[in-house]
């Protein structure tokens, strides 16, 4: 198992907010955390990237346990982390953004030119701020600086905030991609449609907690999938 | 007049090289080290105690910017470590509080074991006529150090891999985090890089006047005017105003009087606050 997490617990002022976690990713495995809105997806990817402290269970990278580490030692680990909110560097270029995100190390050739054939926008945005890119160019940036590090495995929180119905659609195309170049990927998305298509295997979050879990197909299938997140009725 | 501006740019460039210090530590977590000025002072009586001792200038300078940079790491990693455990408001306060008692301890030990301490440091050599104005070999070195010191800080913060790190901080700490940079250590490096600017920023100034044990206060208070005209947490932006405030404080002690130049050095503060609260080159 590329990532493992075991019995996770995680919240704030000793309040948990998410709890019982347990799943496991294989290497080159796409797999989708779904559930509406405050269900406790980004506690469980902020918990495992190390932006929160679980209060109970365990992560593990290739059996090594990377529980309790801080934030910057789980990313050099290999666990990239795309939040919500992007945390961009606003005045700096996307030159240095993406240069950053091989943070200590030189950025590789290789990776650059993978990102700017994935994102050929970032290529013509080079030196211009990442303050002033738009909201999808933003996603674009974050998604390439994060994969400037060369992650194991990349996680994703909410990749469509504040995207258009078209772009969220591209983003998901440019995953779908990134994942068939056999990068390992974990996403969280309240567009279970979406998220679905490129998924490999699904768990549905509810209040904190995993409700169910199987292929996009049998989720699809499932009667309160389809109610809940699907919109049939 | 020409007078009048040169000395202000000398003033103003030891202005720069004071705000600088202040603004990196602010911009890295919101914190103002209201003690900054008293690490300068401890660096110079350092400085003085060693040259009191018989060793070199060269020598005595580096062993107190060592010395001052020596208790800002001190500082960083003992006080600072709950205020950084702490965000926003509380953070701030926390560390006001923490650092102003911070001056009171080394203001009250610095009297109380040096009641008489200063530093000069005496340049020889004759003035050297700059567009007709004699200069005084003292304020030329001391501009020139504070023009290199410049130098040297824009190119760490803006070619090396580490300077770009500390950037990154300052402008998304949690972004920082996700690229794998320690916030922690970036802080830790700073508030070392901030000592011993303060150490050898009194080192200048007492190249053109003595710097006695009582200036603690007034340099925190000009790296704070410095450095919020300047845009908290901006090199570029401390010494250029820096070297706009030397000028305006200059050329109103001229025209006006000595008395106005810190109501002036305030006012300018101030006026920023309300026009430009972002300061001349702040994000």
């Amino acid at each position: 198992m590329l990532l493992e997490v075991r019995g996770l617990a995680a919240g704030y002022l000793g309040e948990k907010v998410v709890a019982d976690i347990d799943f496991e990713l294989s290497a080159g495995e796409a797999v989708a955390i779904v559930g509406s809105n405050g269900a406790g997806k980004s506690t469980l990817l902020k918990a495992i990237a190390g932006l929160l402290s679980p209060m109970e269970g365990q992560v593990l990278l290739d059996g090594r346990d990377l529980t309790r580490r801080a934030a910057h030692r789980i990313a050099r680990a290999g666990v990239a982390y795309v939040p919500a909110e992007r945390h961009l560097f606003p005045a700096m270029t996307v030159k240095t953004n993406l240069t950053l995100g091989a943070y200590p190390h030189r950025p590789d050739r290789e990776v650059l030119d993978l990102v700017f054939d994935l994102f050929p926008r970032l290529r013509e945005r080079l030196h211009q701020r990442a303050a002033t890119l738009s909201g999808g160019e933003q996603q674009m940036l974050a998604v390439g600086r994060a994969l400037m590090s060369r992650p194991r495995v990349l996680m994703l929180d909410e990749p469509t905030t504040g995207l258009a119905p078209k772009l969220a659609k591209a983003a998901f195309e440019a995953l779908e991609g990134l994942n068939e170049t056999g990068l390992t990927l974990l996403v969280a998305e309240q567009q279970v449609p979406l998220a679905l298509s490129v998924a490999d295997r699904g768990y549905v979050l509810e209040n904190g907690r995993f409700r169910l879990e199987g292929t996009p197909d049998e989720l699809e299938a499932n009667p309160e999938v389809r109610r809940a997140y699907l919109g049939v009725a | 007049m020409t007078a009048v501006i040169l000395d202000g740019i000398v003033l103003g460039l030891g202005f720069g090289l004071l705000g600088v210090g202040l603004t990196l530590v602010y911009g890295l977590g919101g914190v103002l080290n209201l003690a900054y000025g008293e690490i300068a002072v401890f660096g110079a009586i350092v400085v003085s105690q060693v040259m009191n001792r018989g060793a070199s200038t060269l020598l005595a300078v580096a062993v107190g910017m060592l010395a001052a940079a020596g208790l800002s790491v001190l500082l960083d990693l003992t006080l600072m470590r709950p205020v950084y455990r702490q965000t926003g408001e509380q953070r701030t306060l926390l560390g006001l509080l923490l650092t102003l008692g911070v001056a009171f301890v080394i203001v009250g030990l610095l009297n109380w074991k040096y009641p008489t301490g200063a530093l000069y440091i005496f340049v020889s050599g004759d003035p050297i006529s700059i567009a007709g104005v004699p200069m005084s070999a003292g304020s030329i070195w001391a501009s020139l150090i504070a023009l290199g010191a410049a130098g040297l800080l824009l190119l760490f913060f803006g070619l090396t891999t580490f300077g770009r790190g500390v950037r990154s901080v300052i402008q998304d700490e949690t972004g920082a985090r996700l690229v794998g940079i320690s916030p922690s250590l970036v802080r830790t490096s700073i508030f070392a890089l901030s000592g011993g600017l303060a150490g050898l920023v009194a080192v200048t100034r007492s190249m053109t006047a003595p710097l006695t044990i009582t200036q603690g206060f007034t340099l925190t208070t000009f790296a704070l005017i410095v450095a919020v005209v300047g845009g908290l947490g901006s090199v570029a932006g401390a010494f250029l105003a820096g070297i706009v405030l030397g000028i305006v404080s200059n050329v109103s002690a001229h025209y006006i009087g000595e008395y106005i130049t810190e109501i002036v050095l305030l006012g300018a503060a101030a006026l920023t606050i309300l026009v430009r609260p972002r300061g001349l080159l702040g994000r």
